[in-house]
């Protein structure tokens, strides 16, 4: 099974007759196995989500699971597809055990028994089994997130998708999480939508960079920290030196260590004073925002103004 | 200062906020527009008088106050997005952080959300100015404009009514942390003021009544409507004062209470999740710890289990959001409302509401479920209106389910369809009210049982209530549901299906009345004892038929247009509504469209085309025509029935009856006639033929007038023949259902019921011309004066003339029929039952016609006064209502032996008293020597030696065998004083006279009941008396005063003479008034203009009342009493008059167990002047208590005239 996205477009009217482009033909194909979405807040990784969680048709293009149409036959696509989204409640008066029964309901179970099992293991395997009989009013943003899981797993999906979930966990819990996520079987389409560079590094086999609804790059992790290989450079500078290292160098990153600050250039020939590094994901994911940064900055000098304005919108 | 600034950014900021939303200019604009329809079309269910000024005050305040009710279910929106849109969204953690004082917070919110509700308060007042001075209002009804009117009312009610609900619906937001909490709220409120308010009224808790309704609308509908005249009405401002002062101050002192306690308990704190009746239920759950469990990863495999597509799986989603949708509604605070409270409630206002005049009733099982168990979905007239709203908000609550839960993703995603979703949550609602309709079963058998009536009828209940009830709510369900997906916005939504119910229960006011166009409308079934459902069934069934079709087109519409997913504007929907349009739904939608077609064309066939549909504005115009048209003859001589003939057939089985019979009829009048005018009934077939040469002249069908010319004419003295033959069809049903005409009336099994209007009448009839000024004035006719004066009857007009009767009428072999006349002879044929009745004394009034599976009581009265007089009293009963049989005869021959004593012999040979199927309370003289009464009347349950309805009721109908069949009113003022006062008159003396004084006072106890008829100050004086309790309770009263002081035999001597002197003209208060005064010696004539030409109150008091003993065998008992006179003008202004004149003091020793005073030691009329002034009397035993006036001969309130004396 694999996933065609092609040409997705999609544009929101705001008030006083605004409006913002959210995906800007998107093209992508997703096999079996784990792939990230990764990019900034608002670059539309959720718009894309939601469409193929057929929750959003889009204006133009088309997405396909396999034979399935996912824009025409959102009911084909239900029948096998997990959805977390990014944020959502749950009845606070329900119980989880019931709750999740409820949904298993909806999912197909349609026997009794053997429902109940699934539900049972899946309780257990997100470990809500001991709380299984209390109200989810009382859940932790941990607890509700993992009971959101077992709901997306239910039923085996072919179609699996997780918006932004470890956002908002603390470590001890996006380490289970991605523990849950990586026992998925390599029969099913799982993307993960996430701003954390690790998420992907640790899980995904293909990743793609979005950003202002427009897809950057698109690779396998491994490989694109291979192609940057050499070409990343580290220093360690004092705050006030940044000005001056902005005008001479491609700066990719910067990050604080200890009160001073680390910057990341991207060179194709070694710069004087940097010290080699070993790239990882987030350079990769830094040089190529860095890269689109610039390639906008060109078009912003030439066309002008309103395209500054939708972006600072988006 | 701080403060100030704070609390003046969170008002405005609330106030631009919501102002910027459609709702709550929405809510503004149906304001407008129902003011404005409710002051022109008058919706205001009121008999207003014909005199009305469309701008009057009172009319004013009465639409504003209506509005309010309405404004009141409209917009707990607007409380509730100001008390609850923080926590609804979640932002309150940022709010509540900020230093912003919780006060600042609460009143700026509460006024922001009064300020905006006074501005939709203001649209009442907009709307009311634009149907007074907008186009096309009729200037011949616009009075002077009084800006004070309109300010009066937007103050005292809208302002105080704004106040008073929106504390409530912010206080109960505030308390939930729910928006829709302010819904509830007001609903509350709601219930609190119309089922809650009119049930204490109409079970005699009056002050109760206008304290417990927080709108006030019976505070001031009760002191306007009954206690203000018509030149009151137009002209009188309305002020705070009175029963509603009080009520507003309560109202508001509640709404602030609730609001300080709120506000104390209120805290800026995190809003866990916590079940609204945790503070209960934390008693009995244990509470586990709640185990994170983050540190091992459960591997266990997940197992295999199949899943499946189809459409089995798709019922299990059905019914598993059915489960859950009936979770979320059962255990809501609503929803316990619905099914918890209310029917306890319910429960305490049957058993309360299960008495009439102070009798208890027998709890029969259609009497309960007819009259307190159900209501009809779309005139909505007690209690029952709270289901439809709680649908509608239920529905809300369910459509919006998901989403306000911010679950809708997680649900969305799923492989459910969205009928699945659509149908379960509608099944979850179906639940409640299935479960509703149980609980309802067992309020009336507890009812039942708390009664002590133990025949069960579980049958009954479930087939009405499971039945005919469940399936018109789930219709409205249904719209409700479809009302909401489509909408999308739930308050928009609410406010949609509310505007919707409106126009449904208002259709016929905007001139839809065919219940084809009115959404889960149709006849009504119904159930009584004797008929059962009868023939009822059938249409309902047709009609609900016709309305499930739509329902289907609706939930269809419904699907199409569910909203699912992220996409929400209207072109998406279609876009995906296209998609939905599967072969199966396109297949559900036509065979639905079929169903429409089909039902609505056999509807449409038996209401318009075997049956004349004609609308209320079609009818109006009938009557305007046949005035017009027809009037002139009105009055010209015409020959006289002396005889009438009939051979009624009646077949109850085939629903059809056929009388044939002829009228003799003789010229009376001094000149010859040439043509004979005549009206048969609409509603039947009639055939008619002279047996003389005549000649049709004219021959209107649709008006109902037919001119017969005769080739010689009658002369006065000669007489003709008319025979006739009258035909009852069965055909089908009529848009209300298989009744073919007047209340009751039809032909069924065990309950036929067939009045002689199905007869031809002869001449113009003045009775079916149009008495309504605005419809008058519409119809281009001559204003009308509603009731001339009596001095302007001319005296000589005849009473119509009464007939000798002879009737075979004939019925089913397991049938007794039953016609007017004493009961000649009885036999069988083919079969079929014959009954001869007859009289050959003329009778007058409406012949009725019976025929039913009857228990019969015949037995003779012979007159101990008038040899060889003899009555045959014939009673039919239903077999089961045998339980007071005994007290009903005892009264009937006390009143023929009485009254023939006294005013006159009973001329007629027979006496008959018949029950007539329906369950309506009353009982009424139909003619001579017939009373009728229905089977609510059969109800009426008196025990032991306590008040008895039934002695006194029948007691006043044989009273109307006297005054009203033997001495006729005339059409003017006072002609109420002629039938009822003089019936009622009769009733007291002759309870006086058989059960005693003790039994009177008890009766007059309950005629004192200001419900139906609140004491009037004000109004015409008795001569020229129009209003009930004038006519009712007033006249009797003076009657009896006048007879204890010039002497009852006097009294009943002067009303002997009356007969006689008219037994063949029509008689006025005028002929009553000079007999009374011929009687009157001049002494108490002053007392007699004070009772009869004016209206004079006389109030007495007795202040103190001291004993001591002077002697071994005597007291001196001394009265401190206070007296006083009004007389009241018709405009209702007091002028005190000097007393001056004998009234009664009594004195009593101690009550016996079952007496209310005991036995009189001292009874003497003494002179009493104006003011306060001492009495002294002696007597020779202890007395107990005492006073002046003891039997309320004059001043007519019970209460401070008799004291305790003390020693």
């Amino acid at each position: 099974m694999e996933l065609q996205i092609r040409n997705v477009s999609k544009t929101y009217t705001k008030g006083r007759g605004g409006e913002v482009q959210a995906l800007k033909n998107v093209t992508l194909t997703i096999p079996n196995g784990m792939y990230g979405l990764l990019g900034p807040n608002g670059a539309g990784k959720s718009t894309l989500m939601r469409i193929l969680a057929t929750l959003q048709e889009p204006d133009e293009g088309s997405v396909h699971l396999g034979n399935i149409d996912v824009v025409n036959q959102p009911e084909q696509v239900r029948q096998t597809l997990g959805y977390l989204p990014q944020e959502f409640g749950v009845y606070p008066k329900a119980r989880a055990e019931e709750l999740l029964d409820h949904f298993a309901i909806l999912k197909g179970f349609s026997q009794r028994k053997s429902r109940r099992e699934v539900v049972g293991a899946l309780l257990q395997k997100v470990n809500l089994w001991d709380v299984r009989h209390q109200k989810l009013g009382g859940y932790s943003g941990g607890m509700r997130q993992r009971f959101g899981v077992a709901v997306a797993l239910l039923g085996n999906p072919k179609l699996l998708i997780v918006d932004e979930p470890t956002a908002g966990l603390d470590p001890a819990e996006r380490v289970r999480f991605l523990n849950l996520l990586s026992e998925l079987g390599e029969n099913s389409v799982v993307i993960l939508s996430t701003h954390i560079v690790e998420d992907v590094s640790e899980l995904c086999t293909r990743m793609a960079i979005i950003n202002k609804g427009e897809i950057l790059h698109e690779a396998e992790p491994l490989e694109a920290m291979n192609a940057l290989h050499g070409r990343i450079w580290q220093k360690v500078i004092a705050k006030n030196e940044l000005a001056q290292l902005e005008r001479e160098h491609t700066i990719i990153s910067t990050k604080l260590l200890g009160g001073r600050t680390v910057v990341h250039v991207y060179s194709e020939e070694t710069p004087a004073m940097f010290d080699p590094v070993q790239p990882d994901l987030e350079d990769v994911y830094f040089s190529v925002m860095a890269d689109h940064m610039m390639a906008g900055r060109v078009a912003d000098s030439q066309g002008g103004q309103q395209n500054d304005q939708q972006a600072n919108e988006a | 200062m701080r403060l100030n600034m704070k609390f003046r950014e969170i008002f405005r900021y609330e106030l631009a906020y919501q102002g910027r939303r459609p709702w709550p200019w929405l809510f503004m604009m149906v304001m407008v527009v129902f003011a404005f329809c409710a002051t022109r079309i008058a919706i205001i269910p009121v008999t207003l008088p014909q005199d009305f000024i469309l701008n009057s005050p009172f009319i004013i305040t009465a639409v504003t106050v209506f509005s309010c009710q309405i404004w009141l279910l409209l917009a707990p929106a607007i409380a509730g997005e100001a008390a609850g849109r923080d926590v609804q969204t979640g932002m309150y953690p940022l709010l509540f952080t900020t230093p912003v004082g919780k006060a600042a917070y609460i009143v700026g919110r509460l006024l922001a959300a009064l300020a905006l509700n006074a501005l939709i308060l203001l649209g009442v007042q907009i709307g009311s100015l634009l149907a007074v001075y907008g186009p096309g209002a009729n200037p011949d009804i616009v009075g002077p404009f009084r800006p004070m009117a309109y300010l009066a009312a937007y103050g005292f009610i809208g302002l105080s009514n704004a106040l008073v609900a929106t504390t409530f619906q912010f206080s109960a937001t505030l308390f939930s942390g729910r928006p829709m909490a302010s819904y509830l709220g007001s609903l509350i409120l709601f219930f609190l003021s119309y089922p809650v308010t009119l049930t204490l009224y109409t079970s005699g808790l009056h002050e109760g009544a206008l304290l417990a309704d927080p709108i006030g609308i019976m505070a001031i509908m009760n002191e306007m409507m009954s206690n203000w005249t018509i030149v009151e009405k137009n002209v009188r401002m309305f002020t705070l004062e009175g029963a509603m002062l009080w009520n507003r101050l309560l109202w508001i002192g509640i709404a602030l209470g609730t609001l300080s306690f709120i506000y104390l308990r209120f805290r800026f704190a995190h809003r866990t999740a916590t079940y609204w009746l945790s503070w209960v239920t934390r008693w009995f759950t244990i509470k586990a710890p709640i185990a994170s469990g983050t540190l091992s990863v459960g591997t266990l495999p997940v197992p295999y289990a199949p899943q499946t597509f189809g459409f089995t799986t798709n019922l299990r989603q059905t019914i598993t959001m059915a489960r859950s949708s009936f979770h979320l509604i059962a255990t809501s605070p609503g929803g316990l409302f619905l099914l918890v409270a209310f029917p306890l409630l319910l429960t305490f206002m049957v058993l309360e509401g299960m008495q009439h005049w102070g009798v208890s009733l027998l709890p029969r099982t259609p009497y309960l479920l007819t009259k307190h168990l159900t209501g009809v979905l779309t005139s909505p007239s007690n209690y029952w209106v709270m289901v439809p709203l709680l649908i509608i908000y239920f529905s809300g609550e369910l459509v919006w389910q998901e989403r306000d839960a911010r679950m809708s993703s997680n649900v969305d995603a799923t492989p459910v369809p969205e009928w699945a979703l659509l149908l379960g949550k509608l099944t979850g609602l179906g639940l409640v009210l299935a479960a509703l309709m149980v609980i309802i079963t067992i309020v009336g058998l507890t009812v039942q049982v708390i009664k002590g009536y133990h025949h069960v009828e579980l049958l009954r209940y479930m087939q009405v209530l499971l039945g005919f009830k469940l399936v018109d709510y789930l219709l409205f369900a249904t719209l409700a549901i479809t009302i909401q997906a489509v909408v999308n916005q739930k308050y928009v939504g609410q406010l949609v299906a509310l505007v919707v119910y409106m126009l449904m229960v208002f259709s016929s006011f905007i001139g839809i009345e065919h219940h084809l166009l009115v959404y889960a409308s149709g006849p009504e079934w119904s159930l009584t004892d004797m008929r059962g459902f009868g023939q009822s069934v059938w249409p309902w069934l047709w009609f609900r038929l016709y309305w499930v079709a739509w329902a289907i087109l609706l939930a269809v519409g419904a699907r199409l247009l569910w909203v699912r997913g992220n996409d929400a504007d209207l072109g998406r929907r279609l876009k995906t509504a296209r998609l939905r349009y599967t072969r199966a739904t396109a297949g559900v939608a036509v065979f639905a469209g079929g169903l429409v077609l089909l039902l609505g064309g056999f509807i449409f066939y038996n209401t318009n085309v075997l049956h004349e549909y004609v609308i209320d504005g079609e009818v109006t115009q009938r009557r305007a025509d046949y005035e017009r048209l027809y009037g002139k003859y009105e009055g010209i001589p015409q020959p006289t029935r002396v005889a009438t003939n009939l051979n009624v057939d009646i077949y109850p089985k085939q629903r059809t009856a056929t009388i044939q019979g002829s009228y003799r009829l003789v010229n009376r009048s001094a000149v010859p006639i040439n043509a004979i005018h005549l009206e048969p009934a609409f509603y039947v077939k009639t055939r008619l033929s002279f047996d003389r040469q005549t000649r049709v002249v004219v021959a209107d069908d649709k008006l109902g007038h037919f001119i017969y010319a005769l080739d010689k004419p009658l002369r006065p003295g000669d007489s003709l023949t008319l025979s006739f033959e009258v035909k009852f069809e069965s055909r089908g049903f009529r848009n209300d259902g298989l009744r073919s005409s007047g209340a009751g009336q039809g032909i069924v099994e065990n309950g036929t019921y067939l009045t002689g209007e199905a007869l031809p009448v002869i001449g113009y009839q003045p009775m079916r011309e149009l008495w309504s000024a605005e419809d008058r004035r519409k119809y281009g006719l001559l204003r009308q004066v509603t009731l001339p004066p009596p001095g302007d009857i001319d005296p000589g007009v005849s009473a119509g003339a009464a007939a000798t009767v002879n009737a075979i009428i004939s019925t089913d072999g397991d049938e007794t029929a039953v016609a007017p006349g004493a009961l000649r002879r009885t036999w069988s044929k083919a079969g079929r039952r014959y009954f001869q009745y007859g009289s050959d004394v003329p009778i007058n009034g409406r012949d009725v016609f019976f025929s039913a599976n009857y228990a019969v009581h015949r037995e003779q009265w012979t007159s101990p006064s008038v040899a060889g007089r003899a009555v045959d009293i014939q009673v039919y009963v239903h077999p089961g209502h045998k339980e007071h049989l005994e007290r009903l005869l005892r009264s009937v021959r006390a009143a023929l032996t009485y009254y023939s004593a006294q005013f006159g012999p009973y001329p007629y040979s027979f006496m008959q008293l018949v029950e007539q199927p329906g369950n309506f309370m009353g009982m009424g003289v139909d003619g001579s020597g017939v009373i009728t009464g229905g089977e609510g009347f059969f109800q009426l349950d008196p025990q032991g030696n306590g008040f008895d309805a039934i002695f006194e009721i029948v007691a006043h109908e044989m009273g109307h065998q006297w005054w009203g069949v033997q001495l006729k009113p005339a059409l003017a003022e006072g002609g109420g004083v002629i039938s009822e006062s003089l019936a009622w008159y009769s009733a007291m003396q002759l309870v006086k006279q058989v059960k005693g004084r003790e039994a009177l006072r008890r009766f007059m106890r309950i005629m004192r009941e200001p419900e139906p008829w609140p004491p009037m100050r004000t109004g015409l004086p008795l001569l020229r008396a129009m209003d009930p309790w004038a006519n009712y309770r007033k006249g009797p009263y003076a009657m009896y005063a006048l007879s204890e002081y010039i002497g009852e035999a006097r009294v009943n001597g002067a009303l002997r003479t009356l007969i006689t002197k008219k037994v063949s003209s029509l008689a006025t208060t005028l002929d009553l008034y000079r007999e009374l005064q011929t009687v009157t010696p001049d002494s108490l004539k002053p007392l007699l203009h004070d009772l009869f030409e004016v209206n004079a109150t006389w109030s007495f008091d007795t202040r103190q009342a001291t004993a001591k003993q002077t002697a071994d065998d005597s007291w001196q008992v001394t009265f401190d009493v206070e007296a006083h006179k009004v007389v009241t003008d018709s405009a209702g202004v007091d002028s005190p008059k000097p007393v001056n004149q004998w009234v009664e003091i009594g004195v009593f020793a101690p009550a016996r167990p079952g007496e209310q005073l005991g036995k009189p030691l001292y009874i003497q009329k003494h002179f009493i002047h104006s003011g306060k002034q001492k009495i002294t009397v002696t007597l020779a035993q202890k007395p107990a208590r005492g006073g002046i006036d003891p039997y309320n001969l004059l001043d007519w309130e019970e209460g401070d005239n008799i004291e305790e004396i003390t020693l």
